[in-house]
Order: structure tokens, then sequence, then C-alpha cells
């Protein structure tokens, strides 16, 4: 069985988020099933983490939102990148290489023994 | 793009819209929960249970719910959080809240209301259609010694032929005659003017009930020019003002069409103006319509009598200043070609808005000026009461910064305290203006122009408001984002450790303390310069002595008194009448009280060629008693008795500055000249020089003057001067109970005691000294509060460093001498700088002085004492606190 429930660190699931939408607009379902599958099911993005942080970032400006139907021919909302949103993403997964590739640093270093 | 609402507004909406969101998060949940569920069935599972399974997973609906809403209203609860704090620590520092406060309430009130007057005056505009069209032309003396004065019917004549700038142009007699209108109620003193008939549509106002004139409405102008002694019958139709018509008759629009007297003549009404229109020549009850075409063909009244007031309409597209050349080149014309009648004279045309603002416009500017001044002073204020909070919280802030709060979070915290405090404040100011623009109306009363009708401007309060609330954000925020910046670490280390201020800030500080020392200094001069005028004024001799002197005038009717024997006999017996009444000194009567002499005659002497044109001197018909009771000097020769006589030679009293004037030798008694225009007039006889009586006291030297004796010239009005042995007010109700004995038709007019009289004549020019006075104060208090919260903030921050000081031996002398010597410092400063703002004061106050020079050292010199006595004052209190820094306390902080 996969992973379940990583805590996500705070910052991380809105970094997903946002990389998620700069491919195209989504709802939050498709959000969540997209990082779910893309994880290789390793993460499952808690619905109660989701919508709180998909409303936040609507109120900072970073993306909107706008009712669409979807293939199936139902109503859903949709999420889309604004420019500030992508300008954002694209800074935070700078911070987050740099974060990751230190923490793997110091871990391999620790491993090897040093 | 889709267009979207600003945040702050989006989020304003969130909380209306809450019900809307919710609709909305649900549906989005639903889906999210069906989306799920149809997974599931795709994996296998029945659709019962595969619901099931997803609401499972899904969590609760209502709590994911919740938590959206409180992520939308989160800056909600921060803003309350914010206000909260604002209000707690503003009830924390009372002292400081309070000093905000006044200052704002102060400086925006003051403006407001000062410039609700200015704008009143200078800005609003006349009751008049189009009043920018509307032009006044005046005559004068050539030499602009007698300026803004009245034109001869021959002139208004000449310049309706020749101009081509003006639609229409109407004359009117400047000067409000009083009349008795027998109401049914008993007699009540009215006034009237005469006007020509087109004198309405050229202002461009029509009649509110009823009709305005028609040319066949004019009667005869000589009766206008005469006062009704010459013309014949002058009966005719009038015009009310809404005034009268309000007053007189109830409002009644029956009174058209009525027939009235007024002065024992009959008129019929035949219109009511509306409210709120007011002549150029003021407030007045009658309006009757003359035909000037009578005077001009009379050959001595049309070019050497001056009476006449001239307001023109322009023609469309013709500028005000094309009108005022024109007049000059006729005006130029008629010199020329009248030399004998205008040589002397001048004219000139000019707005009828300048013409009506008259003489408040400097004053009015002198005090926008000063009000200015205070508003600045304000800011300054603001500013440091702001920049000292700011300092004292710096460690607060540190502290919070320390604790994670960013820096939009500390500057919004420091937004809601300012915006607190300056809501409180504006409020405050609005109140305070609304107050004061009632009691300066009041205050400036008559020596505002007729027309100006002050009231709050609300354009002006924001401007006002925003200009000071804004300072203070300023310096609070730029403190505030120095501290929340990055280096709190360093902050929060120096600030525990208790270092001194920065260099910066101090500097800062003492900037604002300077400038408030030179904006104050330039007030306090401006105020003291413009009191010692007034005081000037008003204690220089007039020549003559007012106390105990009571006035009042009676106003003869034309009808009842038609000939000159029956005015004679009722003048001496009410003079008669009035001397026997117990604790009378001393009775005159004369044409006018001294100081309101508005009569001027032309002057030839005997033997200069009567062709030339004729000096002007002040001129008025008093009685025996007159020089006697009003102590009044004789100097040469005799003034009035019995050897006056109607049939007798006539003859002349001269002040000595008309005798001077026109026999320089000294040998005035007994040479003979002409009075008025008639070149063929008698000769009169010059019997005595008497001292001179200053009748207009902004001007410094009296002009000369000449007075006749009313036995011989028993004109229809009668102005008594009573001197009293004790209280002359005692007097009045006797007066009346002779007069009503005489003639019980008569009222009893402007009784009042010359120092009264005198006093209102000085209403104009104590105004602008009153409220500057009031700002120099004001302006005093404000500066004092701002230096004190400085060097409070500024020794309070250097506690620790005087500990520090005190434990390495300094003795508290040194302490005060280092804390004074910065403080004088950037006063003396301050004074430096203020010299420049003296010069500009003083530039501007130079036309309301008088009897005082320009740079008075006196004046100077108390100012700068006293404003160094103030700010000393204000520096003590924190050199104390500094001196009593408990060295051991100090250092513990460390």
């Amino acid at each position: 069985m996969a992973v379940r429930d990583f805590d996500l660190i705070q910052g991380t699931l809105d970094l997903l988020v946002l990389k998620c939408l700069g491919t195209g607009a989504n709802h939050g379902y498709g959000i969540a099933q997209r990082i779910h599958q893309l994880s290789a099911d390793a993460l499952r993005i808690e619905e109660g983490s989701l919508y709180p942080a998909l409303y936040r970032m609507e109120e900072q400006g970073l993306i909107e939102s706008e009712w669409r139907t979807t293939e199936n021919n139902r109503k859903a909302k949709f999420y889309t990148l604004t420019r500030k949103g992508r300008a954002t993403a694209d800074a935070e997964l700078d911070s987050w290489r740099r974060l990751s590739k230190a923490v793997t640093r110091v871990l391999r270093a620790l491993e090897q023994g040093a | 793009m889709k267009l979207r609402a600003p945040r702050m507004v989006r989020r304003l909406m969130a909380v209306f819209r809450w019900g809307a969101q919710d609709d909305e998060m649900d549906q989005e949940m639903a889906f999210h929960v069906d989306a799920m569920t149809r997974e599931y069935v795709r994996a296998g599972m029945s659709e019962a249970d595969a619901a099931r399974a997803a609401r499972t997973r899904f969590g609760s609906v209502l709590r994911h719910k919740e938590a959206g809403h409180d992520v939308r209203t989160a800056h909600l609860d921060q803003l309350a959080d914010d206000v909260k704090s604002g209000f707690r620590q503003l009830v924390n520092a009372r002292g400081f809240a309070v000093v905000a406060i006044v200052t704002l309430a102060l400086g925006i009130g003051v403006n407001a209301s000062v410039f609700a007057v200015v704008k009143s005056v200078l800005l609003d505009a006349l009751p008049y259609p189009e009043s920018d069209r509307l032009v006044r032309i005046y005559g004068g003396a050539a030499n602009r010694s007698a300026p803004r004065g009245p034109l001869s019917a021959g002139t208004v004549n000449d310049i309706g032929e020749r101009q081509q700038a003006f639609d229409s142009l109407a004359a009117f007699t400047d000067i409000a005659s009083e009349g008795v209108y027998g109401a049914e109620t008993g007699p009540q003193v009215t006034t009237f003017t005469w006007v020509e008939p087109q004198f309405f549509q050229t202002l461009g106002v029509s009649p509110s009930v009823g009709r305005t004139f028609r040319p066949d409405d004019a009667i005869n102008g000589m009766v206008a020019l005469s006062g009704g002694l010459v013309g014949g019958d002058a009966s005719g139709p009038v015009i009310l003002s809404h005034q009268a018509w309000t007053r007189l008759f109830a409002s009644d629009p029956g009174a058209v069409g009525r027939d009235v007297r007024i002065d024992g003549i009959p008129r019929t009404i035949i219109g009511v103006l509306p409210a709120g229109f007011i002549g150029p020549m003021g407030e007045v009850d009658f309006y009757f319509a003359f035909d000037r075409r009578p005077v001009v063909s009379d050959a001595i009244a049309a070019r050497r009598s001056q009476w006449l007031g001239l307001v023109g309409r322009l023609k469309p597209g013709v500028a005000q200043d094309a009108a005022t050349r024109e007049v000059e080149q006729i005006w130029t014309a008629l010199v020329r070609e009248y030399p004998a009648d205008n040589a002397t004279l001048g004219a000139s045309a000019m707005p009828l808005r300048e013409a009506m603002v008259g003489d408040t416009g400097t004053p009015l500017l002198v005090l926008m000026a000063s009000s200015g001044l205070v508003l600045l002073i304000t800011c300054a204020n603001l500013a440091a009461t702001m920049l000292s909070r700011a300092l004292t919280r710096r460690k607060e802030f540190a502290v919070r910064a320390a604790l994670g709060a960013g820096r939009a979070r500390l500057v919004r915290l420091l937004l809601t305290e300012s915006t607190v405090l300056a809501l409180t404040g504006g409020v405050a100011g609005a109140l305070l203006a609304t107050w004061a623009v009632q009691r300066v109306g009041e205050l400036a009363g008559r020596a505002l122009p007729v027309f100006a009708n002050p009231s709050l401007d609300w354009g002006a309060m924001l401007v006002t408001s925003a200009l000071a609330i804004g300072t203070g954000f300023l310096f609070g925020v730029a403190q505030a984002m120095t501290v929340g910046g990055t280096d709190t670490q360093r902050t929060l280390r120096d600030e525990s450790r208790g270092s001194s201020e920065s260099r910066s800030s101090r500097r800062l500080s003492g900037m604002l303390v300077a400038g408030q020392m030179a904006l104050c200094v330039s007030l306090l001069v401006g105020a003291g310069l413009l009191t010692r005028s007034l005081w000037a004024m008003a204690s220089a001799s007039l020549g003559f002595e007012p106390e105990r002197v009571l006035t009042g005038a009676v106003q003869l009717p034309t009808r009842d008194y038609s000939d000159a024997e029956s005015r004679f006999l009722f003048r001496q017996r009410f003079e008669e009448r009035l001397q026997t009444l117990p604790g009378v000194e001393s009775v005159a009567t004369a044409t006018s009280v001294p100081t309101l002499v508005r009569q001027r005659t032309g002057v030839t002497p005997e033997g200069v060629d009567s062709s030339v044109a004729q000096p002007f001197v002040l001129a008025s018909l008093v009685s025996d008693d007159y020089f006697r009771t009003l102590g009044i000097p004789l100097r040469q020769g005799r003034t009035f008795d019995s050897q006056e006589r109607p049939d007798s030679p006539p003859t002349v009293v001269v002040s000595e500055s008309m005798a001077r004037r026109f026999w320089p030798n000294g040998d005035a008694i007994g040479r003979r000249l002409r009075l008025g225009p008639n070149p063929e007039s008698p000769l009169i006889e010059v019997v005595g020089i008497v001292g001179d009586v200053r009748n207009d006291r902004a001007r410094r030297d009296p002009e000369p003057m000449a007075y006749r004796s009313t036995r011989q010239f028993p004109v229809p009005i009668v102005t008594f001067l009573v001197r009293a042995e004790g209280d002359p007010l005692a007097l009045v109700k006797p007066i009346e109970r002779e007069l009503a004995a005489l003639d019980r038709g008569l009222p009893l007019q402007r009784v009042m005691t010359l120092p009264t009289l005198l006093g209102e004549g000085l209403a104009g020019r104590r105004l602008p000294v009153l409220l500057m006075t009031a700002f120099g104060a004001l302006a005093l208090l404000l500066a004092s509060v701002g230096v004190y919260s400085l060097f409070a903030s500024m020794t309070a921050a250097r506690e620790w460093e005087f500990g520090l000081r005190m434990a390495l031996g300094s003795r508290p002398g040194a302490i005060a001498a280092l804390v004074l010597r910065q403080g004088a410092g950037w006063i003396a400063a301050g004074l430096a700088i203020g010299a420049l703002g003296i010069v500009i004061v003083v530039r501007l106050v130079r036309d309301l002085l008088y009897g005082v020079s320009p740079f008075d050292p006196a004046t100077i010199g108390a100012s700068i004492a006293t404003l160094v006595a103030c700010a000393t004052i204000a520096l003590v209190i924190p050199v104390r606190r500094a001196t009593r820094v408990d060295a051991t306390t100090a250092l513990r902080a460390l």
C-alpha cells in the first residue's frame, strides 16, 4: 500500500498545487487526483487541507476561480493560475530545489559517516 | 483577462457574500464527493458502497467549509485585533493621544473656518447672474487721495454715450438715505436709495412679486440730488427689498399696489425684490427711480455735483481689462473737454466683486496666510508627536518583529492606530470648525462685505484634514518601517541595551523643532505688529473728547418741515429742551457725528479763477455749541453764535489744516471763499479757526474741514450730541420724551454713546488683529507642545546613556547643560530661519500697519522673548527628568 498522508511542510502543498495548475485549469478533485497519480500514489492530498489552501491562494491573488462544465457535462469550479501565481510558483520551486538539495547533501554526508 | 475589483473591495464584499460563498463551497465539495464516488464505482464498488466510502474519505464537509470561511475572513479578524489594540495603545498613551487629537482638531478647525470666511468674500459668486460681467465705475480725486468716490451726472451721461464695452449701464445714489415710513404701528426709520430704471435689469435681477421699474416711472433727478428740496412733486413708484417686505409688510403679497408714505410723500409699491438680493450700495429698504436728464441739463449740477455710483454689464465676450481701459480713455477726454470741472477728479473702473470686497481683501489674505502657518505648525507638531511616539515604541516593535510579526503587519498596526487618531481628531476638528465659522461670522459681522455669507466648505476641510492626517501617518509609519526592517536583531540589542537614539532621528526631531520655532515667531511678529497698530489707532488723539457724549439723530420729513424756518425752529426748541434736562452738561446738533462726515465740498478762495478746478474739503453743518460740547479747541477768531442769521452774510469756521492749506501765511481770519460748485454763489467769510479732527482714523493726517452754521442752513437731518455729567445712556429715555413732546411722529435714530460708535468704526480693523493674535497664541501652544514631546522622547531614549554618564561621575548639571545646549541650538536655528518668515509676514501686513514701523524692534523682541520663554518651559520638564535619572536603575537595564 502506498504511503498515506505525508505531513506536507506548509508551502509544499501550495507549490504542488501551483505547479499542477501551471499545466492548465483544473478543479479541486482534479488537482488532488493529478498529484496523487504523479506521485505514483505516494502522496494523497487531504481534502481538509486542499480547499482552505485553494481559498487562501485565491485571497492572495495567486489563483482565480470560475465555474465551468466538465467533459462529463457537470458543473465544477475550475482554478487557473494568475500571473502573480506563476511567478510565485517559480520562486517557490527554486527555493524548494535549494532546500531539498541541501537536505539531501546533508543526509548523504551523514550516511557516509562523515 | 477578467476584470476584478481591488482586493480590499473583494474582501469586504466577501463578508456580505457569506451565504453565496457557503453555497458555492457546498456545490464544489459535492462535486468532489461525486467524482470520487464514480471513481470507486469504476473500480468495482456498488453505487451505495462507493457513495459511503467517498463521503467517509472526504470527511466532514462542514468542517472543510468552516476552514474555508476562516481563510477568507482571516484578515477581518486581524483588523478587529488591530483596532482593539490601537484603542488599547491609545488609552495607555493618553497624553500622546490627547495631544495628537487636540492638535488635529485645532489645525483643522481653524483652517476650515478661516477658509470659509475667505471663500465667502473672495471666491463665492456675487448674488447676481453672470456677475463676472459686472463692472463698477468710480469717481474720486485725481491724486487718489479720496478713491472710490461718486461721479457727476454729466460724467455718467458722457460715459453712457461714448462707451462700447457695455450692454447697459445704470447709475444710483451710492449712500442710502434715511426716511420715516409711516407704518400703522407707528413711524419707522427706513433706508432708501435712488436708482435709474434700468438698474435691476443691469444687475440681472427681477422682482419676486410685481414688476421692476419702467423708464416712465423715473422722477426728476434734481429731487434725488437735493434730498427732496428741489425738483417739485416727488411722488412715484417704489420697489421694496425682500427684507423690508418681511419687516414692514409681514410678507403680504397684497403689499404690491398699496400706497404708502415715506417721509410724508405718497408712493405706490410696484414690486418686491427676491430674498438674498443686495445692491452694490448695501442693504436698503426702498428703491426709487430717478431720471438723470434734468440734472444733466442743469448748468451747475451737471458736472459740479459728484453724487452717483455707476454699475455696468459688459457685452458678452468683452474683457474687464478692455472696459477699464475704455473708461480711462473716456475720462482722459472728459478732463480735456471740461478742465474746470474734472481736472482735480478721476474716474476708474474695476470688477464689481473687487468694488464690493473693498478693504477686506488684504486682511482676509493675511488671515488665510496666518491660518496656513497654523496648519504647517499643526503638521510639524503631529509629525513630532508621531515621531516621538514611534521612538518610544521602537523596542516594542523590535520584540514584535522578533516574535515573527512581518513588516506589513507592523505598519498595519500603526496605520490602524493612526486611523483611530485621525478619525477622532477629524471629527473634533469638523465640530470645532462648524462652531468657529459661526463665531467668526458674528465677530466679522459688519467688517465683511454685505454679500458675504460664510459657510463651511467641505472640500477645503477634506484637503486640510488630509494634509494634517497624512503628515502624521507619514512620520509614524516611516519610523515603523525603519524598525520593522531587516535589522531586527540590532534594534532589539541596541534598544534593550539602551544605547542612544540614532543620529538621523535626532536630526529629524531637531529640524521639526526649528521649523515650528520659525513658523511660530513669524506669526507672533505679525500678530504683534497688528496689535500695536490697532492700539496706536485707537489711542491716537482724534481731536475731540468723546467721553460721556450721547449721540442720535432725528430726520425731519421734508413734507412736514418744508421751509427753512420750521426746520430752524424745531432745531432750536429741541436743543433748548435737551439743555434743560437734568444731568446734561452741554448740547450740540450737526449734520453728522465726527469721524462719520461723508460730505465733501469744492473750495474756491476769493481771487482764485473759478474756472480752475476746485480742491475738496470735508464739510459739516454745526450748531453754536458743537465745538464746546466736543472739546474741539478754538485757535483763532470765534465760533458761531446768534450773529449768524439766515439773512446775514454767510460765515465759515475752518480747521487748522484747512487754514494752513489755503492761507499758509496765517491770515485766514477775515478772508473769503466760495464753497460748492456754483461760481456765482455768495462769498463766505472765515470767522474762526478750530483744532483738527481726524475724520478717517486710518489716515495719519487730518483732512481739511469747513464748518458752517446750522442757523444759516437748517437742513432736515438733526444729529444731536449731548455731553452728560454722568452716565450718558441714562439720558436716552428723557430725550425720547422731549422729542415726543415736540413731534409725536418722529422716531429717534441711531442712539449710542460716542465711544461705542468710535469702537464700531474700528470693527473692521479689530477682526484681523483679534484672529491673528488668537492664531499666534495657538501656534505658541502647539509649538511648545511639539518641543516638549520631541525633547521628552529624546531624553527618554538617552536615559541609559545619562545613567551611565552619572555613574561615571557626571554631575546632573552637566547632563542638563547637555540637553539644554542641544535644545537651544535647534531653537536658535529656528529663530534664524524665522527671520526670513518675519520678512514675508511683514510684507504681507505692511498695508495694515498704523503708527508702528514694520520692523518694530519692540514687537520683534517681545515675540522672540515670548517664544523662547515658552520653549524653555517646554524644555525644562524633560531636562529635569534627565537629571533625575537613577544611575543604578538605568544601568540595570544592561
